[in-house]
């Protein structure tokens, strides 16, 4: 009798080619689809990681990141899918700010010297206007990390995925550590308490709240509103958007940066803007590259 | 500032322009024309004979100036059969000074120092610690910067950050002493200023370095030289200074010139119109020379270092055609560049390999003949990624390649199309990033420049 032999293919690939193979059947599926760049990457992969460096150090100081990140780097970062849009969008933000303070004037002709004399500033009461912005800027300013590479932070966070990040930190811990019970406890309680601790943190998304709150009753949302389009102060019209629209501050980011010209107005309705105050935002997103258009199989955002 | 949002000025056929929104007329008028007459605008002028010329509609950044500033915007210009519409968006002023000034200080890397950022009222918004530094104090949101920090003065009895805010300038030097857990520690403050989109003063970010234990050490100060009173050649404010002198008024003399080159205000004798072209290329030789000078300046003082990004040559290469295609288009350069899926992931400062390739891309179309072509190739050796410039110029003889990287080298050129500097410059560059800059020549058949970096997993 003639041995059969039923071939079971190539050998298993190992984890690079792997790799290799899913990205180009990716890019094989829709070839004139836009790639991300190695910037876009770059970024994403950085937020991720601060992100989990920020999580290790809350869950126990003595977690070693490093070999937590080698690990996962290698392997593949766990509940990937659901960080993939938190770091993609906070990295596009973090794009198109760049390439508005990139083109923004750096130096500002000096005014006349003036003496020395006691400072002004934080002596002057603060109007609630202006306390609900100077919060939403320490929000925002809390999105980087010292050396002012973007961050996600912890505040920010989706619940569900803090809770699926941290789990899978503790996961990788324990199983480094042998799984030592007292350590699986105090894991435990660790993540209940970094969650707990999230719900009272506020983020920027109860600023931008705060601070539409009060534009609105002040009558000085859309004159806000125009401002912060005049001078590319994107954070703000970020919030003010995803306040009135009801969504998350990161959701109304990479709405506005995937979004086509048209669909601009329609997005920022609830802000009552006047079509000739959109024209500097149009310009900013039309100048950016490699943007994500909704609709757009090409992902371009290049100008003609 | 943007008063209105979007400008319109519509052109003829002749390239007059008959009809304008103020703001455009004012600049238009500032140029010494007016209605009616060709537009005095040189770069826009050129976009319009350009837009008519390939009958399409584009889209570029504008810049220009009047008196007091230069002037951001983007314009798009859409030609018909009557002449062409023009339509500029996000016309942003910004005083006259140079883009790629370097900040005061390297405010972003602070391992052993703090991170901090206040609005225009001093009130702190940011305040992080890098990762060797003294754990920040509790409760600094929103404080006052001179709150947080007791704020010592120098020895004139001055405030380097009060002068700072006052001038709405950047600073350094600025002793202070802050507690933290009840231990007093002197530290040193340096900003830079912020501004908006309209110019706008938002604040200040920097750093603060705890300075040494060894208390009494004075800041350094470099090599003073007697002529310049106290501010040293070395000093990064020389050069801004310098700078800010020469930019205004060569921009001026440039835009004066080329109005007056173009014969805007009607026929001027031909060898008058002539000269003034000479004073416009010369200017702007001048001005290359200004940013060449700046560059020298700074890659030159002591401890300078390129950042370590992670890059993409390929990338790059298409941003370097993207922003000098025009340039190219004009003599009928064809440049091809890397695919657009092409890969060549390497570490190194991204500005700075931009400007690189700036300088090899706009020295290949400069000595390239019309309707040539220059290639631009990544490839990778080892640990080493590469991005090849060739072109299809006059090439450069053996001997003369190993002086062509010398500081004001001109390989006995005498047109005034560049500074001498730029080679020699994009050299120390590459070096800086642990890279390198050669060429590979022969007369008459073109010059291939390589700039190698080392290469990244990607």
């Amino acid at each position: 009798m003639a041995e059969s032999f039923t071939s079971t293919g190539p050998d298993l690939p190992s984890p690079t080619l792997s790799a290799r193979l899913r990205e180009l059947a990716a890019y094989l599926a829709a070839p004139t689809a836009g790639h991300l760049t190695e910037e876009q990457r770059a970024l994403s992969l950085g937020i991720a990681r601060r992100l989990v460096t920020t999580l290790a150090a809350e869950l126990d100081v003595g977690i070693n990141v490093t070999a937590l990140w080698d690990d996962w780097l290698a392997g593949g970062i766990p509940s990937a899918e659901r960080l993939a849009p938190a770091c993609f969008a906070r990295g596009e933000e973090h794009r198109w700010r760049q390439q508005s303070a990139q083109s923004a004037p750096t130096v500002s002709p000096g005014t006349a010297e003036t003496a020395d004399g006691p400072p002004a500033a934080g002596e002057s009461e603060l109007s609630d206007t202006d306390r609900a912005f100077l919060a939403l800027r320490i929000a925002d300013r809390r999105r980087f990390d010292a050396l002012g590479n973007p961050a996600i932070a912890v505040a920010d966070l989706d619940p569900d995925l803090l809770r699926a990040l941290l789990l899978d930190i503790a996961a990788w811990w324990l199983a480094r550590d042998k799984g030592d019970g007292n350590r699986a406890a105090a894991l435990g309680d660790a993540v209940r308490t970094t969650g707990e601790a999230q719900q009272s943190a506020t983020g920027i998304d109860a600023e931008a709240k705060a601070y539409h709150a009060i534009l609105i009753a002040n009558g000085d949302l859309s004159a806000v509103a125009a401002g912060a389009i005049a001078r590319h102060d994107w954070t703000t019209l970020v919030a003010l958007a995803a306040a009135a629209g009801k969504r998350r501050y990161a959701d109304m980011a990479l709405a506005l940066i995937t979004a086509e010209v048209a669909a601009l107005p329609v997005l920022l309705a609830p802000l009552r803007l006047d079509s000739a105050a959109l024209a500097p935002l149009e310009a900013s997103l039309a100048m950016l590259p490699a943007r994500a258009l909704a609709g757009d199989d090409a992902g371009s955002g290049a100008t003609a | 500032m943007s008063g209105e949002r979007i400008i319109r000025g519509r052109v003829d056929a002749g390239g007059a322009l008959v009809s304008a929104d103020p703001s455009l007329l004012r600049l238009q008028q500032r140029a010494g024309a007016g209605l009616g007459r060709p537009l005095a605008l040189p770069q826009l002028a050129r976009l319009v004979a350009l837009a008519q010329r390939l009958q399409r509609d584009i889209s570029r950044p504008l810049y220009t100036a009047d008196d007091h500033s230069d002037i951001h915007a983007l314009v798009r210009i859409a030609p018909d059969a009557d002449g062409a519409t023009i339509e500029i968006s996000d016309w942003r002023t910004r005083p006259v000074v140079m883009p790629q000034t370097p900040p005061v200080a390297d405010v972003g890397i602070v391992p052993h120092g703090w991170a901090w950022e206040c609005d225009q009222h001093l009130r702190v918004v940011a305040l992080r610690a890098g990762a060797e530094a003294p754990s920040i104090p509790a409760g600094w949101e929103g404080r006052s910067l001179s709150e947080l920090f007791e704020l010592q003065p120098d020895a004139d009895g001055r405030f380097a950050v009060l002068r700072a805010l006052a001038r709405q300038a950047s600073f350094e030097g600025q002793r202070v002493r802050v507690e933290i857990g009840g231990t007093p520690l002197t530290m040193t403050v340096a900003g830079e200023a912020l501004f908006d989109a309209t110019g706008g003063f938002t604040g200040f970010r920097g750093i603060a370095v705890r300075d040494p234990e060894t208390t009494g050490a004075a800041p350094t100060s470099g090599t003073i030289d007697p002529a310049f009173g106290s501010l040293p050649l070395s000093d990064p404010q020389f050069g801004r200074r310098i700078d800010g002198a020469l930019r205004g008024p060569l921009s001026r003399i440039i835009a004066t010139a080329e109005t007056i080159h173009g014969q805007f205000d009607g026929p001027i004798r031909a060898d008058y119109a002539r000269y003034a072209g000479d004073i416009a290329h010369a200017g702007r030789h001048l001005l290359g020379l200004v940013d060449d000078l700046a560059d020298l300046q700074n890659i030159e003082r002591p401890g300078f270092k390129a950042a370590r990004d992670e890059i993409d040559l390929s990338d790059l290469a298409r941003r370097a055609v993207g922003l000098l295609g025009m340039k190219a288009e004009e003599k009928g350069i064809r440049i091809d560049a890397p695919r657009t899926d092409d890969r060549m992931p390497a570490y190194g400062e991204f500005r700075r390999v931009l400007q690189v390739l700036l300088n090899l891309l706009g020295n290949a179309i400069r000595y390239s003949p019309e309707q040539s072509q220059i290639w631009i190739r990544v490839d990778r050796e080892g640990d080493r990624a590469m991005v090849t410039v060739a072109d299809q110029g006059q090439g450069i003889a053996t001997d003369q390649q190993a002086v062509v990287f010398e500081k004001f080298e001109r390989l006995g050129r005498t047109d005034s199309g560049g500074s001498g500097l730029g080679l020699y410059i994009a050299r120390r560059l590459a070096r800086a990033m642990d890279g390198d800059l050669t060429v590979d020549s022969a007369p008459g058949q073109g010059a291939r420049f390589t700039l190698s970096l080392p290469a990244r997993e990607a």
